[in-house]
């Protein structure tokens, strides 16, 4: 089985509006950990449920494991595919106890199912809550048992929608990196949806961005933060600096002098440029600007740069060894190749 | 949940229904009583004791269970038909619904004036419309036994007379008043009478309750319901007047009953009537209800005037049979808004 | 606004709905549709027959129609419901201000005092009220040494809206103390920030606040009059549902059907009247608001007429009728020659209350997740049908069915099936409502998580919806219990021969002027009642 899942050419319309989803194409990998990506709103909520079950696909065919479990003729209820669910709000039955959450898709005798309880109890480190309610736990808590009923079945699958964003900033982090590890151990393919880069750079094996129901991109996160797509891609994945510049091969000229390209190109194009790929300092070297505003991060401060143009400015990304304050005068320029966009189509490929 | 499971859910209900719904055999004989289940209930459940014949009775007002009966029709559930007043009788007389009766039946009654001339229906017991009254409250009032019941529309009697003008025995009153007097005085009657503030109620026990009560001055009401009150409290100090020279406030008229055509228990249906003619059943219309008894072998009860010494109106019962005209006139009158 | 959506008022109080993504598949949602529709065509029925019987009476109809008597008629019931319904709003806001709101000394017990007049069926109240207040009742004897020897009498237009009112106050007070409750109170402060003083403050933010839950309240309070038999019956008021259970019971069915029809109509122009001012007034909305305490405001020195406005209306609503019952049963009335065995009476009342909740309650249930679950055009439709009791008082239920069995279904006329199947028709809004309500409270995330564990449909129902609904549910069959334990006009018209209930018993024992036959049955339908209620007000507090 080379593909745990394979969606094509998903669509799905309601009634007479824009399609939501829009001839979604996507592959995933026994193990692999995907994320579809995208701002609110943008379809990838229903892809997911799309692959859950829990709406028809206009157009598509999607297939779980060896079993097609949607096309043109066939559809199979959720209840059938063996995926696994963890829900953005968890949806933890109220009125059943923590054990009885995880042991709700289990079949079997009550022994088997108390030593399956057990188990995931202990993997998801809340064996002491076994007799709670989902109201006496705390988010975090919460959180993990929905992971844990979604487990318990042994899923296909598992499908995470949106599962860390009703949690504190700062229980954020830590929950998110338990269930990395918690899926890692259990080898589950997962795929999950969210609207936070962050979120998706640091947990993903691939990342799928949806903007407006199409897919743009299908990269690694190191890919897509480094090669973004288009410019739409590239401004949804972190910070950005787009610059202008006339492009000949390897390199083109710009504000920023010559700079070189990541890829050959010629005539007008857009170059992207990553804030931590400036270097900005004192130097006599570099194109010169003045800081107009600095914000320190700690083991990192991000700075805005006035060229001497007057009319550029840009972001950059330093590290906190050097001291900046408003109004210095510093010199900037491109430690790494550029990204180059035509200029028309924003794309980077044309 | 299973669909199985949904649907025993949905047949368990129906069952419960059914369970809960009483056993509608076929041989229950179905009296429909457009008689007071107080009056007539004691002597139907102690028919039902001396013969094993099973009843289940319907009880309503006498001209809405003759009109029930009319609507219904062919396809109406009543063997028996027992009636507050003969017109409600003659009424399905006339729609030739009735089945008629054996000459030995209708023999037991005494006097022939409280029979159907076709034998199809007979008189159970008499009575007499009367005015109940309150010595004391007509003194308080400084007012006059009235002679007439068109003396009630005076203006002294104003907001002080009650009557019950759904109830079969006025409304077969109104019928005899159409009869002798006509149609116009009878409405211009009855439009006095509210004019001048008569005070409906339902029935004519309430009647006799608000007269004790002091509630109204005195009303229109059978002759026996007073006695029930007497039967408990003797110091009640109510009494009867009965309207003198042949007035028609003391028509003379009988409750009866028939077999209806559409019977499928005519023998059962006879039977009780039969029992109702019986001197245990006529000798409980005296001594119980305080009713005139019809057969020659039960006397009535001491306390009442004998039946030939009212002087009532001039009048036959079989002639009361307009039922609808009468109650036409009654709600143009406005008696029951 | 849709006539169809207008006879659908809900009193939505507070709390989060969740209709947006709840989709069924297809295959799931044909049962549910099967069985409404099923349920839906009974509901028709009587429509269909009300139709049939008022165009029977032709050209004698519409003279009928256009008389003076039935336009009387229509006036005696616009003048009954406008006079009740703003005398029961006169004192339920007050009521409901000072029991949730102000420092009133047994502020709960004044409260569940004053709602215990909904246990008490408006016919029994009227007949105690004819016995307190008539011109030679306990009032005037209270009065006779200050030279009173008579009362005018109590019946009529007054008696019915005394009547009326105290028995539906209750209905305007829920909603507005649930409002006033989650008023906002930042709102207030605000006000107060702005130089309003505490007039100010209720005219100007609480009471437009208190709008929604106003009308809804005046509006159920309005259709209960214009619904209601009992009251207008023993108090000898001629208004519709009297008018037309007297053509009913002489069996004049053409011209009931006329009557029924006109007052349909009015009901529905009465919902429909709502329903713009609903649209209207769409933009305040109760506050979801923080539930920060609430501060009590202080009476100072209206304390002491508060408690007596408070008594007063204790004392008319619960005291009064209790009184009057218990002088009858205590007292020396007229002994009944017709003994029914307590026992026998509550078999009856309480098991055919019981199955027509029951009924009721599954027969709602398809309706109730359509609606919640499977909003489609068609659905809305077939659920907006099932909601015509709203429209369709007791009385004219009655009438039609006994048209319908009479004509083409001899075989259950007089019988339990007939009589459930018109509580069924009344009821079924109420099920409906409290159903669909607490569906709408569940998140669809629940039932989808449970697919998404390997739960059938109804699987995922049985084991997830349905407990989770359960309160509601629970709520709603509370509720068609106990109204239908106090019905009246249908009891009357639909029952089996011989088959007696509390309320059957009471009408014809207040009829003969049996009053000791009235007290027994009338107290423990109070008794059961106030069961049935408690239930209710347990879940309304739940919910708020």
């Amino acid at each position: 089985m080379e593909y745990s899942l394979q969606a094509d050419h998903l669509t799905k319309l309601f009634n007479g509006q824009l399609p939501a989803v829009n001839d979604i194409t996507l592959r995933v990998r026994p193990g692999e950990f995907l994320t579809l990506l995208g701002p609110s709103g943008g379809g990838k909520t229903t892809t997911l449920r799309l692959l859950a079950g829990f709406e028809t696909p206009t157009k598509g065919r999607i297939q779980i494991g060896d079993h097609i479990v949607a096309d043109d003729s066939h559809f199979m209820p959720p209840e059938k595919r063996k995926i696994g669910m963890v829900f953005q709000d968890y949806a933890l039955f109220p009125h059943v106890d923590v054990a009885g959450n995880i042991a709700f898709g289990l079949r079997g005798s009550s022994k088997d199912k108390a030593r399956q309880v057990k188990r995931l109890l202990t993997l998801v480190g809340l064996t002491q809550f076994a007799e709670r309610m989902p109201y006496e736990l705390s988010g975090g808590q919460q959180q993990r048992v929905a992971l844990a009923r979604a487990l318990a079945p042994n899923p296909d699958i598992l499908l995470l929608d949106e599962p860390f964003s009703n949690l504190d900033t700062g229980l954020r982090a830590q929950v998110r990196s338990d269930v990395r590890h918690i899926l890692l151990e259990t080898g589950t393919t997962a795929i999950f949806v969210t609207h936070d880069q962050q979120e998706a750079l640091s947990l993903s094996d691939e990342i799928a961005i949806i903007f407006d129901g199409k897919l743009a991109q299908v990269a690694t996160p190191h890919a897509l933060y480094n090669r973004p797509v288009n410019m739409q891609v590239a401004k949804f994945v972190g910070d950005a600096n787009f610059l202008p510049a006339e492009a000949h091969g390897m390199t083109a000229d710009s504000r920023l002098g010559e700079v070189k390209l990541f890829h050959p190109k010629s005539g007008r194009v857009q170059l992207m440029i990553r804030p931590e790929a400036l270097a900005v300092g004192f130097d006599e070297e570099g194109s010169r600007a003045t800081v107009l505003w600095r914000e320190f991060y700690g083991h990192y401060q991000r700075l805005g740069l006035a060229l001497a143009d007057g009319t550029t400015e840009l972001i950059a990304r330093t590290g906190v060894d050097r001291y900046f304050q408003r109004g210095d005068a510093v010199s900037v320029s491109l430690a790494l190749p550029a990204l180059a966009y035509d200029s028309e189509s924003q794309h980077v490929l044309s | 949940m299973s669909i199985q499971r949904l649907a025993s859910l949905l047949l368990a209900a129906a069952l419960c229904c059914f369970v809960v719904a009483p056993a509608l055999g076929d041989d229950v004989l179905t009296v429909y009583s457009g008689r007071n289940e107080s009056l007539i209930g004691p002597i139907l459940a102690q028919f039902t004791e001396d013969t094993g014949i099973e009843t289940e009775i319907l009880y309503g007002g006498t001209s809405a269970v003759a009109n029930q009966i009319l609507t219904e029709g062919e396809n109406s559930p009543a063997d028996v038909f027992i009636a507050q007043d003969g017109g409600a009788l003659g009424a399905l007389a006339a729609a030739d619904m009735l089945h008629k009766l054996p000459a030995a039946t209708i023999a037991r009654v005494a006097n022939e004036a409280f029979v159907s001339p076709d034998g199809v229906w007979t008189g159970l017991s008499g009575r007499a419309r009367v005015f109940v009254y309150s010595p004391e409250s007509l003194d308080e009032h400084g007012l006059e036994l009235p002679n007439s019941i068109h003396d009630l529309t005076g203006e002294e009697w104003r907001g002080l007379v009650g009557w019950a003008p759904a109830n079969a025995s006025f409304v077969s009153n109104v019928t005899a008043m159409r009869v002798l007097l006509g149609e116009e005085e009878t409405a211009a009657w009855l439009a006095g009478m509210i004019a001048n503030g008569v005070q409906a109620y339902p029935k004519n026990t309430p009647i006799v309750q608000a007269t004790i009560d002091g509630e109204v001055v005195g009303g229109l009401v059978n002759h026996y319901y007073l006695f029930r009150f007497l039967a408990e409290d003797p110091d009640i100090t109510a009494t009867l007047h009965f309207f003198p020279a042949g007035d028609l406030g003391s028509l003379i008229n009988a409750a009866g009953a028939a077999i209806l055509k559409s019977t499928d228990q005519p023998y059962d249906a006879l039977a009780l009537v039969d029992y109702l003619l019986s001197d245990t059943a006529q000798a409980y219309f005296a001594q119980t209800t305080y009713e005139y008894p019809l057969v020659a072998s039960v006397e009535p009860s001491v306390d009442l005037p004998a039946l030939a010494d009212i002087e009532t109106p001039e009048i036959d019962l079989s002639d009361l049979a307009d039922l609808q005209g009468t109650l036409t006139m009654i709600e143009e009158s406005g008696a029951l808004d | 606004m849709q006539l169809a959506d207008a006879i659908r008022p809900r009193l939505r109080i507070n709390g989060h709905h969740h209709r947006v993504l709840a989709r069924w598949q297809v295959g799931n949602r044909q049962l549910a549709q099967a069985v409404s529709l099923a349920v839906v065509a009974v509901v028709m029925i009587p429509i269909a027959y009300l139709v049939l019987g008022a165009v029977s009476a032709g050209q004698e109809g519409i003279d009928y129609l256009i008389r003076a008597r039935t336009l009387r008629i229509v006036g005696n019931s616009i003048s009954l419901m406008t006079a009740a319904t703003l005398l029961a709003t006169l004192i339920a806001v007050p009521f409901a201000w000072l029991t949730s709101r102000s420092d009133l000394p047994w502020r709960r017990a004044w409260l569940a005092l004053g709602l215990a007049a909904m246990v008490i069926p408006s016919y029994l109240t009227a007949v105690t009220y004819t016995e307190a207040f008539g011109p030679k009742g306990v009032l005037q004897s209270l009065l006779e040494p200050f030279g009173v020897d008579r009362l005018p009498p109590i019946k009529g237009f007054a008696g019915a809206t005394l009547t009326l009112t105290v028995v539906t106050f209750p209905y305007i007070v829920l909603p507005v103390r649930a409002a006033l409750l989650h008023c906002d109170r930042s709102l207030e402060e605000a006000g107060q920030s702005l130089g309003l003083n505490r007039w100010g403050v209720f005219r100007q933010i609480i009471l437009p606040q208190l709008r929604p839950a106003l009308s809804a309240g005046m509006l159920m309070t309005a259709l209960y009059c214009l619904s209601d038999f009992g009251a207008v019956a023993v108090m000898h008021f001629n208004a519709f549902t009297r008018a037309i259970f007297i053509q009913t019971e002489s069996y004049r069915m053409d011209k009931a059907s006329v009557l029924a029809l006109l007052l349909v109509g009015m009901t529905l122009v009465l919902l429909l009247l709502h329903s713009r001012m609903q649209i209207r007034g769409r933009h305040y909305r109760v506050g979801v608001g923080a539930s920060r305490h609430l501060e009590l405001l202080p009476l100072g020195r209206w304390k002491a007429p508060a408690l007596i406005f408070c008594a007063s209306i204790v004392f008319l609503g619960v005291v009064i009728p209790l009184l009057v019952l218990f002088k009858w049963l205590l007292g020396h009335t007229l002994t009944n020659p017709i003994q029914v065995p307590l026992n026998l009476l509550i078999h009856n009342t309480v098991g055919v209350s019981a199955v027509s909740a029951l009924v009721v309650t599954l027969a709602a249930f398809p309706l109730a997740l359509l609606a919640a679950r499977g909003a489609t055009r068609f659905n809305r439709w077939l659920v907006n049908v099932a909601y015509a009791g709203n429209v369709l008082p007791g009385i004219v239920i009655a009438l039609a069915l006994v048209m319908f069995a009479t004509q083409n279904m001899l075989s259950i006329y007089q019988t339990l099936p007939l009589l459930i199947i018109g509580y069924a028709i009344r009821y079924l809004p109420f099920s409906i409502g409290a159903t669909e309500s607490a569906f709408a409270q569940i998140n669809p995330r629940y039932e989808e998580a449970a697919r998404s564990l390997g739960l059938s449909p109804w699987a995922a129902l049985a084991r997830i919806t349905v407990p989770l609904a359960r309160g509601g549910i629970l709520a709603g069959l509370a509720l068609v219990f106990l109204n239908v334990m106090k019905e009246l006009p249908t009891t009357l018209i639909l029952r089996p021969i011989g088959f007696r209930t509390f309320a059957t018993r009471i009408w014809s024992a207040y009829d003969e002027a049996f009053l000791s036959s009235v007290a027994l049955p009338g107290l423990a339908l109070i008794l059961v009642s106030a069961f049935a209620l408690a239930i209710i007000l347990r879940r309304e507090e739940a919910i708020s």
